[in-house]
């Protein structure tokens, strides 16, 4: 996590990238003073986004409810939605001195009136936009005569009202609230309220815990790309011993014989797995140990979970390198684990994109740490279909001649539904970048306004053959334009490379283009060689800029073809 | 400028972007376009975060020029020495 000083946020706003940049529009809407709100998160939100510049709106002072119609009147990239107690009743706040005490009822009903009324606002008006909700960080002032360590029933009806929110906000696919838990750990309770600031600008928060806020919320708008794979040692990180030493028997992970954390990094492991992370073994010792280890019946993962299994008694680095010509990954979407500080700075200085972790064997709270640390580079807001059929997808032959082409049955499903709520082709689109034409990502709500405009196609493949299913894999954006079609972005997964599914993609937007000639809308990027070299072979020249080709041209070089297609209705 | 002036210049230059360094040691909420009172509380907040030190809300509207802040802040450091 990224706690950023005021200071530096002014500065981060003050460099923001030049006003040609695509914008990202984010509405703030609180009830108090935005003041560092504002700026922490405009600041976060641009270190997330170094190609946006980010524009952060605000609203009016105690007007939740109307500050989301005027966002909803703005229309917003993403909404930042942040609530506290005085928002559901001003009573609740430190700025409110009344003369007489309101019942526990009466404040139940303002609280309920107030909490239906701003999810009305965005049942209503908002039903599609993104929204991060920071749900009431500091005590509600509530005067009652009990002691403060006793709960009350006021404070009960509080917590209940909250749980509330989240459930109907988790209810909503384009909703999505800070965790408490995290914050508690971030920002503990005591140290987020400045009164002083709340009493003089109506400002309620602390600098840190307002740059914590903001850079959990930032996360929640714009969340950082999840790594594709983790490489982890064997001895001393995913089980506690030397196999080679102590033999497959002698290796253990579990309480009795105080090596628990092994356990529960075994189960981290097969949980990232079951998401669609690949999961390596980068390990010096004698691979025939290691099946032996890897027969265990207690294993608490998978072993076909694993792949590739490199064990020899070679570098480390090299090992790495197979593991990821075996994925076709980029050494920046990987993590290694282990727990020799010596394995883990030769690793880092053959590749010094790979995020090196070291595993705290002797430390269980450390441990835990890292555990959380693997969940937020991993983590999906939401687990697709395609997740579950990766690990399979990398095990089929890397050597793809005709003749095998020819022999494995392969099937294209070609689908031109735009459905908004379907999340994975905008993952493909955000997250490819070997295969893509010129590197463009979209916001949610870009997304939803792409897909809403009457003039633009949306083109979905998806693949399977005899030796299984690779999923949805490609996706093409693209409109009429004028007597032609122009493609506005085109990706297709590095999984689904060298079975000239890129090839059946471009003949099929021949067919429906209707034009003899389609324009892509290309720019290189610093991963996209790839399909720089696919064009190339098209055009026998290097693409530049925008450029045209004919279904004739396309027609004289492509390959011959042997999938059977289906039509996705 | 000292240390002092130049960590209060920091400040200033993040909240009052607009304005050269040169010319900080004569700015003022009168004389400064820009300068209100949202900018005279990111400024406390700076000098808060800055120098560790807690402003009284009783302060705040003496606070109104560079020169003013800085003779505070002096002040601050001498209690704070003695």
């Amino acid at each position: 996590m990224s706690v950023i000083k005021l200071i530096d946020a002014l500065n981060i706003v003050k460099t923001a990238p030049r006003q040609e940049a695509r914008a990202l529009n984010v509405f703030l809407v609180c009830g108090f003073t935005p003041l560092h709100m504002q700026t922490f998160l405009t600041a976060h939100l641009q270190l997330r986004s170094p190609d946006r510049s980010v524009q952060v709106q605000t609203g009016l002072y105690g007007d939740i409810a109307g500050n989301l119609e005027r966002a909803a009147e703005a229309g917003p990239d993403a909404i930042a939605l942040v609530l506290e107690w005085p928002d559901f009743d001003p009573r609740l706040g430190i700025r409110a001195a009344v003369s007489r005490t309101p019942s526990l009822e009466e404040l139940q009903d303002s609280i309920s009136r107030k909490a239906n009324l701003i999810q009305h606002v965005i049942e209503t008006r908002l039903p599609n936009t993104t929204i991060a909700v920071s749900l009431p960080t500091i005590a509600a002032r509530t005067n009652v005569a009990q002691p403060c360590w006793l709960t009350t029933g006021l404070e009960m009806a509080l917590t209940r009202r909250i749980a509330d929110f989240k459930t109907w906000a988790l209810g909503h696919r384009s909703i999505r609230v800070l965790s408490s838990q995290r914050l508690d750990t971030l920002s503990p309770s005591n140290t987020r309220s400045d009164v002083r600031s709340e009493m003089t600008a109506g400002f309620p928060y602390q600098l840190h815990h307002a740059s914590v806020v903001a850079d959990l919320l930032s996360r929640l708008i714009r969340p950082p790309l999840a790594k594709k794979g983790l490489i982890t040692d064997l001895d001393d990180t995913l089980w506690s011993g030397i196999v080679g030493e102590v033999g497959d028997e002698g290796i253990s992970w579990s309480l009795e014989r105080n090596s628990h954390t092994h356990a529960l990094y075994q189960q981290q492991l097969r949980t990232l797995a079951g998401a669609g992370a690949f999961v390596a073994v980068a390990s010096k010792n004698d691979p025939d140990v290691v099946q032996q280890a890897f027969r265990r019946s207690d294993l608490l993962l998978d072993a076909n979970q694993m792949f590739p299994v490199e064990v020899s008694w070679g570098p480390k680095s090299e090992a790495v390198r197979r593991i990821l010509q075996a994925w076709n990954v980029g050494p920046d979407s990987v993590v290694f684990v282990d727990d020799s500080p010596m394995e883990l700075a030769e690793v880092q200085s053959a590749f010094p994109e790979i995020e090196c972790l070291p595993f705290p064997k002797n430390d269980p709270q450390a441990c835990i740490e890292l555990f959380d640390q693997l969940r937020d580079l991993f983590g999906k807001n939401a687990i697709s279909a395609e997740d579950t059929l990766r690990v399979e997808s990398i095990r089929a032959p890397a050597l793809l001649t005709k003749e095998f082409l020819e022999d494995c049955e392969a099937e294209i499903t070609f689908s031109e539904i735009k459905d908004p709520s379907d999340s994975r082709p905008l993952e493909l689109v955000n997250k490819t970048n070997q295969f893509n034409l010129n590197g463009r990502r979209f916001t949610e709500t870009e997304w939803r306004d792409y897909l809403a405009d009457p003039a633009s196609k949306l083109l979905v493949a998806g693949y399977k053959d005899k030796y299984g299913q690779l999923g949805r894999i490609a996706v093409a954006g693209s409109r009429a334009d004028g007597g032609s079609v122009s493609v506005d972005f085109w990706v297709m997964s590095c999984r689904a490379f060298s079975r000239r599914i890129e090839h059946q993609c471009l003949r099929r937007l021949f067919s429906t283009a209707g034009a003899g000639e389609i324009h892509f809308d290309f720019t290189p990027t610093q991963r996209n060689g790839p399909l720089q070299e696919f064009f190339t072979g098209l055009l026998d020249r290097a693409p530049q800029g925008r450029f045209g080709l004919s279904g004739d041209a396309f027609e004289r070089k492509c390959p011959q073809l042997f999938h059977t297609m289906k039509e996705l209705l | 400028m000292n240390d002092l002036e130049e960590r209060l210049a920091d400040c200033f230059q993040a909240a009052l972007p607009g304005i050269a360094r040169s010319e900080l040691r004569n700015a003022s909420m009168k004389s400064t376009p820009g300068w209100d009172s949202v900018v005279t509380i990111t400024l406390l907040s700076l000098i808060e975060e800055s120098f560790g030190v807690q402003t009284q809300a009783a302060d705040i509207e003496k606070l109104t020029s560079f020169e003013s802040m800085r003779d505070y802040l002096a002040q601050g450091a001498a209690h704070a020495s003695r």
